[in-house]
């Protein structure tokens, strides 16, 4: 069979639990119309010529909710993994999945559908209602790099989802990568502001994570319209980081997995 | 190792590394200290047969059948299933084997029991038709038919000990290992496990049941062989009937007298540097 019908399968699943706690839905859309709101007001604030916001097309509010949106969404990747590991390791699932003949690659991609589809959703919820309530405006959009920036980005999202989920098989909590991604990501990847207005040192931090380049690169093919040519930089280093990442992510993995089956900790918490 | 060999041990040997405090972390970084789970586990259980694993808690019961089922690596020794290395063959072998989880929380709550072994069924590969007919089978089976389409979270303590062996017979596995099942079950529910397990498993069905349990009367009755294990090492194992003649009156004397002579010496050897 088909690793197809067991994704669907996890996906089902996810979904039958998501569906069965029935407010929690009606939340979530609520939660992205406040956040909206605030972000549209603050952006009022924020008005005028802004020399780094220039470069970005000078609207806060379209800046501000392409990083929002996207940073939400490569979370999942980086957040969602470890979750995934540290929900079976609490819940008590973690051994009735690991004595079936499906690989732990296959359980962990299967467990990350639902969250990631969630998450692609929640993301253009936000876009949207921030283009229908607040008038919000892209430009013609690059579809083409906008997709291959998103594609490299969850690339190397997964790779470091894939280095937390080891640390938690191992030491169960307190994981560095994603307090250090995560982090460092929201504060100097560009989330929330153009990382041109850090000082000199800071730029440099910023430049080591890899969210700075897939949220300018998003910028430029959704607000500016910029042809994949000009996206060309942002895909360099996506591809770099890529390329060490992944297989990095990979062995590690294994080796974490060898040494919780040695421990005998793979179902502690 | 014969044909008729479902499990096969030679030397199977576990340590796992002692939990140490901040204190020690701090003064003796790289001091590695070890606590003796398995010690040279020698046992040959046969095709077919109700094979029972005896011990008091902490004995080795629970790590010796984690590692038969793949979820924990040995430190050493040999170990055959149904012919193929545990070393070499790890997935080879979770499609011969299945294991029975007493721990309620091993299924999703809020999903209907039906739901569960759906999606069960698909982590061992059956399509959506096979997952269908086999599920009913082993609803019908364990007698939980009529209440497939509750949540889980609504079942009771039996009612969910038995859906733990429906999912374990989900794969047709050869050999079905179950850790202590009537554990914190009615004598009543503790009874159709039981049964179940001897009657429809071992003798309808042909298959080998590997039967972790401290409940000796349990073992009188339904034991083709036992072993007794105590602090990580097999003391004694054999078929029952000449075990209970060795035991002159009952299992029970033969269970304490294999558990307390070793206790001794075995806690003088038990931590090692």
């Amino acid at each position: 069979m088909s690793n197809l019908r067991i994704f669907w399968l996890f996906f089902k699943r996810d979904l039958w639990e998501a569906l069965s706690y029935k407010l929690n839905f009606l939340f979530s859309v609520g939660s992205i119309i406040f956040s909206s709101t605030t972000f549209y007001f603050l952006s009022r604030l924020i008005s005028g010529e802004n020399q780094a916001l220039a470069k970005y097309g000078g609207n806060y509010f379209s800046f501000v909710i392409i990083g929002v949106a996207f940073s939400g969404l490569l979370n999942i990747f980086q957040e969602g993994l470890p979750g995934i590991i540290r929900n079976a390791q609490l819940m008590g699932t973690m051994e009735a999945l690991l004595i079936t003949p499906t690989n732990i690659g296959t359980i962990l991609m299967g467990s990350s559908l639902y969250p990631l589809l969630y998450s692609i959703v929640q993301s253009l919820f936000q876009i949207g209602v921030a283009i229908v309530i607040f008038g919000m405006k892209l430009g013609q959009v690059n579809w083409l790099g906008g997709f291959n920036l998103l594609a490299l980005t969850m690339i190397i999202y997964l790779s470091i989802g894939i280095l937390s989920a080891s640390f938690i098989l191992v030491y169960k909590l307190g994981n560095p990568f994603s307090w250090a991604f995560g982090s460092l990501s929201a504060l100097f990847g560009g989330v929330f502001f153009p990382v041109e207005i850090l000082p000199g040192w800071l730029k440099w931090l910023s430049n080591l994570l890899p969210i700075t380049y897939s949220l300018r690169g998003l910028r430029k093919a959704l607000l500016l319209s910029l042809p994949l040519s000009s996206l060309w930089p942002e895909l360099k280093a996506l591809i770099i980081f890529a390329l060490f990442l992944l297989p990095v992510s990979i062995v590690v993995f294994r080796a974490a997995l060898r040494k919780a089956k040695k421990d005998g900790t793979l179902i502690h918490y | 190792m014969t044909n008729n060999d479902a499990i096969l041990t030679h030397n199977l040997r576990k340590f796992y590394p002692r939990v140490r405090g901040y204190r020690d972390l701090i003064f003796h970084p790289w001091r590695k200290e070890f606590i003796t789970a398995l010690q040279e586990i020698n046992i040959r259980v046969q095709r077919g047969t109700c094979f029972f694993l005896v011990g008091p808690n902490g004995a080795g019961k629970t790590t010796l059948v984690k590692i038969l089922t793949t979820l924990v690596r040995p430190d050493g020794g040999k170990a055959f299933i149904l012919g193929y290395d545990l070393f070499q063959h790890e997935k080879r072998i979770r499609k011969l084997v299945s294991l029975a989880i007493a721990e309620e929380r091993s299924f999703y709550w809020r999903l209907t029991a039906k739901q569960n072994l759906e999606f069960f069924a698909a982590l061992y590969g059956y399509s959506r038709r096979e997952a269908r007919r086999r599920i009913s089978e082993v609803l019908e089976l364990v007698g939980l038919a009529s209440v497939a389409e509750m949540r889980f979270n609504t079942f009771s303590a039996g009612m969910k000990q038995l859906l733990g062996l429906a999912r374990a017979m989900l794969s047709d596995a050869e050999i079905i290992f179950v850790d202590e099942p009537t554990k914190s079950l009615d004598p009543q529910s503790a009874n159709k496990i039981r049964q179940f397990l001897r009657h429809e498993l071992v003798k309808r069905q042909g298959k080998t049941v590997f039967w972790a349990s401290h409940n000796l009367d349990e073992v009188e009755t339904y034991a083709d062989e036992v072993a007794i294990i105590n602090q990580g090492k097999i003391m004694v194992q054999g078929p029952i009937e000449k075990l209970l003649a060795e035991g002159r009156r009952s299992l029970f004397h033969l269970y304490v007298q294999y558990v307390d002579r070793d206790e001794e010496e075995f806690s003088r050897s038990r931590i090692g540097e």
